[in-house]
């Protein structure tokens, strides 16, 4: 461990030190003032005090001054304490399905990543089909989707970073200079990002939104439905993404036989196939089966925890195995917010925001799916995608009702656009992955990921509104 | 008859070091008895240490004597009252382990200083500083190291003494790339993390600028390397060990670097008058004090048999480097509230009085520092600096 000391001056020093202290103290006061303000015409005491913990969870989820999980706690603290909901109500509300999909979720992913399955998919796919430097680039975006399908996104960009890493230094690839590196590394993380859209598996956000809409209104989204009405989504975006990426960076190498060599080595450093990996590819077939065809009828939580303890039961893996990939953080978080939008939802804060802000400058259905997912896609470029959801969806369901939309449709404004996180590496962890390879740089993905955010937005509004039409959906109830 | 400085107690300091002291009071010749120079205290609280054994002070104008209960300098025809610095107490005692506690520190007015292994390397390769007294290790002394319970029961009986000040914490020459604050860094940590004390260390430049960093990080308050001698020829000359392992340069590098990372005033350097020319030392003030370093003007003692000394060598003579020292260090606006109040030394601040007569005891700011909640106040602020600057880094050392 070495030591670096940073000789600014103490001034600085302190006063850097302060700001927290400075922007926790001005927090509060905005707490109190806000707390103990006269209510405005409409709005409930409850809704008021509820409308104050939102503001305080908003400015610390999108400051980050404390992690996502320990805002939602806060707030899991302050609901009932302020008498925004009962005690009961409020922890019942943390049982919500969603939650325990989201656990579900994580536990299966983790026996995948455990088990080597995933591992052993991703080298021979790339083995298999990566021949030439544009079957390789594909191989590795259209897995790194595909992937992110049935896992979280931010699992697959890790599990395919050494890989990835492995294939640059292999080939001889110069970090921040070479294309072809720019390429590979671009088609990891936006083969996440795109792929992680396309079911409620790729990230927790869309089971989360779930959550916050069955809390609020009783209503829900299928498996099938929703990848029905995300699915072309993903394929333009795959295209648009390919197409833009050998555009900007187009590719100085003409042979990756090298790379092949890295990926024969790792092949071969693998042990036969195992029981364990058929047998936890074989529970996960089921599960999205169930998920499927199963899912309303059973519940999605159910099916996935029920193959959590299918895979206990036949010893496929130890608790100590998938722990690791549980993020009880993410799962707090989730809880926390989801019980914030309900707190917002029944104390009729969120419909008196919209009634009193949002409802003058958006009336049209389109206008207001266009709005909210605008500034969805913008958020979630600067913060976490869960928080996006929790601070704009509880006022989009207040919108729905308002102006006679499907809350439904709504969800899908903010749950989608909250995925699509191009641009920035804070923006989620896949790209931050791609830009620590120092393959890529902060530049490179800005300038990319501005007309990739603008491209998604442009064309999920026009599938919203010609496309979900044809599948039986639309903006209005 | 060469004039003497009475009248003055910072050129009375100078002029004591250089020129040392007759005891013929059988009281005092008590006193000072098996020690080479006694702490006295001059008028506006200037310490000193004063050779009194040494060849050279029998042609000293000073004498001290007993006057209406008090001891008083005499020179060739006035005289200032002074007091004798009495023995700390501690000195009598023993560790647990029975070793002297005299023997692992000696407190030298506002700095205590301790010396774990009392060996210097150089002395056993024979390129040993040509000044050396030798009191560290020559060949056949005893390789003792004080272990880090020795010296935190020592520092726990200084204080209790009610002794303040900095802590020194010194090493001889050490042919590790880090200069020896690795030896030094468990002593450093056991005494930071059991004593509100401040804590100066003073080893070798190290080899890289990272333990540099490692020994502010670690609690240094402050940190010397001493180049001792300016002049390029006569450093190689008279400290052929240091110029072969470690060379000018880089002890110029390490100390603009240390006065980086170190705060104002609490990085400092030895130049040693007396063995250069006086142009040369001014010189090397210069140089310090643009990087942000303290000198630090020790006065040379010819020891047995060694006649190192440039010649003519008279207050005359060094009271302008002394001036400029002052003038210089004021100037560059580096903080004098560090070093002070050493007694073997002469530090810049103590020169005030020399080029201002009527200057008393400095400066508020450093009266507040010597007071009790002041020392207290200083290693709060030195702590807290500490805290707020220093963050760990994971890379592998
Ligand atoms: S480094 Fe030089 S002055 Fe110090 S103890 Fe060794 S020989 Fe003596």
């Amino acid at each position: 461990m070495g030591f670096e000391i940073d000789t600014r001056p103490l001034w600085l020093l302190l006063l850097l030190r302060a700001r927290r202290l400075m922007f926790f103290m001005a927090l509060a006061a905005v707490f109190f003032y806000l707390l103990f303000m006269s209510a405005p015409a409409g709005l409930s005491v409850e809704g008021q005090r509820a409308i104050a913990i939102f503001i305080v969870c908003l400015v610390l989820w999108m400051s980050n001054m404390v992690p996502l999980a320990i805002t939602s706690l806060f707030a899991i603290v302050l609901v009932p304490l302020l008498g925004v909901l009962s005690k009961k109500d409020t922890y019942a509300i943390f049982g919500n399905e969603a939650v325990f999909f989201i656990l579900g979720a994580f536990m299966l992913a983790g026996a995948i990543m455990h088990s080597g399955l995933s591992n052993r998919i991703a080298l021979n796919i790339m083995d298999r089909f990566g021949k030439s430097p544009r079957t390789l680039l594909l191989s590795i975006f259209l897995l790194a989707a595909s992937l992110s399908f049935v896992m979280s996104e931010h699992a697959v960009a890790a599990m395919l970073f050494p890989i990835v890493f492995d294939i640059s230094k292999g080939l001889g690839l110069k970090p921040g200079k070479s294309n072809y590196a720019k390429l590979l590394f671009f088609a990891l993380a936006w083969g996440c990002v795109i792929g992680g859209i396309g079911t409620f598996l790729g990230g927790a956000r869309v089971p989360l939104a779930i959550g916050i809409l069955k809390e609020s209104t009783g209503l829900s989204i299928d498996f099938l439905d929703y990848a029905i009405a995300v699915f072309p989504l993903v394929i333009v975006m795959l295209i648009v993404g390919y197409l833009l990426m050998s555009r900007f960076f187009p590719s100085e190498v003409t042979d990756v036989s090298s790379a092949h060599a890295v990926l024969g080595k790792r092949l071969k450093g693998l042990s036969k196939i195992s029981y364990n990996e058929y047998a936890v590819g074989g529970v996960l077939v089921l599960t999205i089966f169930a998920w499927v065809f199963f899912g309303k009828l059973l519940g999605l939580a159910t099916i996935a925890l029920s193959s959590v303890v299918c895979l206990f039961v036949f010893q496929l893996v130890r608790w100590k195995d998938i722990e690791e990939y549980v993020n009880w953080g993410i799962i707090l978080m989730y809880g926390g917010a989801i019980i914030l939008g309900s707190a917002l939802d029944k104390s009729g804060a969120a419909q008196w925001l919209v009634d009193s802000i949002l409802v003058n400058w958006a009336d049209r259905p389109w206008m207001v799916f266009a709005t909210f997912s605008l500034l969805s896609i913008a958020l979630t470029e600067a913060m976490s995608n869960a928080a996006v959801i929790a601070i704009l969806l509880p006022v989009s369901i207040g919108m729905a009702d308002r102006v006679g939309m499907s809350p439904v449709a709504l969800t899908y404004s903010i749950a989608v656009p909250a995925g699509l996180a191009f641009m920035f590496p804070m923006s989620t962890p896949a790209n931050a992955i791609a830009v620590s390879s120092n393959y890529i740089t902060i530049k490179d993905m800005t300038k990319g990921g501005i007309i990739m955010c603008l491209t998604a937005w442009v064309v999920f509004n026009l599938l919203a509104a010609y496309y979900w039409p044809l599948i039986g959906m639309g903006y209005m109830k | 008859m060469a004039k003497d400085y009475i009248d003055n107690p910072a050129a009375l300091k100078i002029d004591l070091m250089l020129r040392g002291l007759r005891i013929d009071d059988p009281l005092v010749k008590a006193w000072a008895c098996g020690v080479d120079g006694i702490d006295i205290m001059l008028p506006h609280n200037t310490l000193v240490n004063i050779p009194c054994r040494e060849e050279f002070t029998k042609g000293s104008p000073y004498t001290i004597r007993k006057k209406d209960g008090g001891y008083v300098i005499g020179g060739h025809s006035s005289e200032v009252a002074v007091s004798l610095v009495p023995k700390p107490k501690f000195y009598e005692r023993k560790t647990s382990t029975g070793i002297p506690f005299a023997k692992i520190a000696s407190v030298h007015g506002g700095v205590t200083s301790i010396t774990p292994s009392p060996r210097c390397d150089f002395f056993n390769a024979n390129v040993e500083c040509k000044y050396c007294a030798g009191n560290l290790d020559v060949k056949g002394m005893d390789k003792t190291v004080y272990s880090v319970d020795d010296v935190v029961e020592t520092v726990a009986a200084v204080l209790a003494d009610g002794i303040r000040g900095i802590i020194y914490l010194s090493t001889g020459f050490s042919d590790e790339p880090d200069g020896g604050i690795v030896f030094l860094k468990p002593y450093l940590q056991a005494i930071k993390n059991k004593f509100h004390c401040l804590v100066a260390v003073e080893t070798l430049p190290p080899k890289e600028n990272r333990w540099i960093d490692e020994t502010y990080a670690l609690g240094a308050d402050s940190v010397l390397y001493n180049l001792e001698i300016y002049d390029k020829e006569l450093f190689e000359l008279i400290c052929p060990g240091r110029a072969a392992s470690i060379g000018r340069k880089r002890y110029m590098s390490a100390l603009e670097y240390a006065a980086r990372i170190f705060p104002s005033g609490t990085v400092a350097s030895h130049l040693i008058v007396g063995l250069e020319p006086p142009g040369s030392t001014i010189m090397g003030v210069d140089c310090l004090v643009n990087m942000g370093v303290v000198p630090i003007l020790p006065i040379y003692r010819p020891g047995h048999g060694k006649a190192l000394r440039i010649d003519p060598l008279t207050a005359e003579i060094i009271l302008p480097v002394y001036k400029h020292l002052y003038k210089a260090v004021k100037k560059s606006n580096i903080s004098l509230n560090w070093v002070k109040d050493l007694s073997m030394v002469t530090t810049p601040a103590e020169m005030r009085a020399i080029v201002d007569k009527t200057a008393s005891n400095g400066s508020l700011i450093e009266g507040f520092y010597k007071s009790k909640i002041g020392r207290k106040a200083a290693w709060g602020l030195s702590s807290l600096m500490r805290k707020l600057r220093v963050k760990k880094s994971e890379e592998d050392e």
